[in-house]
């Protein structure tokens, strides 16, 4: 599967990763939900870390449609709450 | 309840393929955002250079500070010189106040050229994306115009959706960012300007007694080494012209008082 973190570039994934991005992707929102800001520094960091770590970065000239995506690896706890909330953080 | 990933992934889908069905050849669509992102990279790169223009300015302050600093140390020497310890003090006092500024603008300084750099760096990645999506936009409008599989056209159209929305966020968050310096750049040339450390004696903005009291207490112990160490040196080395009057007086007065004692005696 393909992931892309925004800011970053798109990552190509083993499919059976997806357990465990899904399960920290959760534990963000978690984090969001109650407002704990240290926790979701440290579980979105974790998450970014575990795609990079497992994935393959896509050359430039690839860009396919992803699967997954996450917001920049710089997103405030704010800005993930946007994400939720608001109309999110593409600008139209 | 989907993860942030689920939610993000709904939202930025949602957006391409409004942009994508807005037009009825997608070909325009993406040519016209492709000029719109040029655009927007071509303002990035107006605030990066913005940011240079106000690093430019502290600098040119920072120098101006260091000669007040020359200018405060010599103006103590020579008060000291002519026996005025009360103006030296204050002249030093001064000069601890415009060091202390100058730290605060050292570190001003310093965080511009960190920003500036990740600007500078980000400024080319998104260029080199930019690129790639121009490329990749090329062959889809062939493909579209050749009329293949409309299945293959959405699926690759998506991607450089996509793209474009990852390029356009960060082209957005850029710009967020060098606003938000220019600010920062620019109070502290306000602050210049207005004159606070031009006299810092007196109080500055959101500056109390309380404050203003509690530096004096901390730097006040620096100002009198400082007046200690002054003195040392100008009596040990050789007189200065402006010290002849003022030296001779006193060697007079302790006379009189030896005078005085031994006339009591």
């Amino acid at each position: 599967m393909i992931v892309r973190i925004f800011s970053e570039g798109q990552y190509r994934v083993a499919d059976g990763e997806r357990a465990r991005i899904d399960e920290l992707d959760e534990a963000c929102r978690r984090a969001v939900d109650s407002d704990d800001e240290a926790a979701f520094t440290k579980t979105f960091a974790e998450l970014l870390d575990y795609v990079r770590a497992h994935g393959e970065l896509l050359a430039d000239e690839e860009l396919e449609g992803s699967d997954m995506m996450l917001p920049p690896p710089d997103t405030s706890l704010d800005e993930a709450r946007e994400e939720f909330t608001g109309e999110g953080l593409i600008p139209d | 309840m989907p993860g942030m990933s689920g939610r993000m992934s709904t939202i930025v889908k949602a957006k391409v393929s409004k942009l994508l069905d807005r037009a009825e050849d997608p070909a325009e669509t993406l040519d016209y955002s492709y000029t719109k992102q040029v655009e927007l990279l071509q303002n990035v790169k107006k605030g990066i250079a913005d940011i240079v223009t106000s690093k430019k300015r502290l600098q040119l302050q920072e120098a101006q500070m260091q000669q007040q600093i020359v200018k405060l140390d010599t103006q103590a020497r020579q008060a000291l010189s002519a026996n005025r310890e009360d103006l030296a003090r204050v002249a030093l006092e001064r000069k601890q106040n415009v060091q202390n500024e100058l730290q605060g603008l050292d570190q001003q300084i310093s965080d511009l050229e960190t920003q500036q750099q990740k600007l500078i760096d980000s400024e080319a990645a998104m260029r080199a994306k930019l690129e790639a999506f121009r490329t990749k936009k090329e062959v889809i409008k062939a493909q579209y115009s050749a009329a293949e599989a409309q299945v293959r056209i959405s699926e690759a159209a998506t991607g450089v959706g996509e793209q474009m929305a990852d390029v356009g966020m960060a082209m957005q968050r850029a710009l967020d960012k060098t606003e938000d310096m220019k600010a920062r750049a620019g109070a502290m040339g306000e602050l210049q300007d207005s004159g606070t450390f031009d006299d810092l004696t007196t109080l500055g903005p959101g500056k109390d007694d309380i404050d203003r009291q509690l530096e004096q207490l901390s730097s006040g112990g620096a100002v009198d080494d400082e007046l200690a160490k002054m003195k040392a040196e100008l009596g040990s080395g050789s007189p200065a012209p402006a010290e002849l009057d003022a030296p001779a007086a006193e060697p007079a007065q302790a006379d009189a008082d030896a005078g005085s004692e031994t006339a009591e005696k």
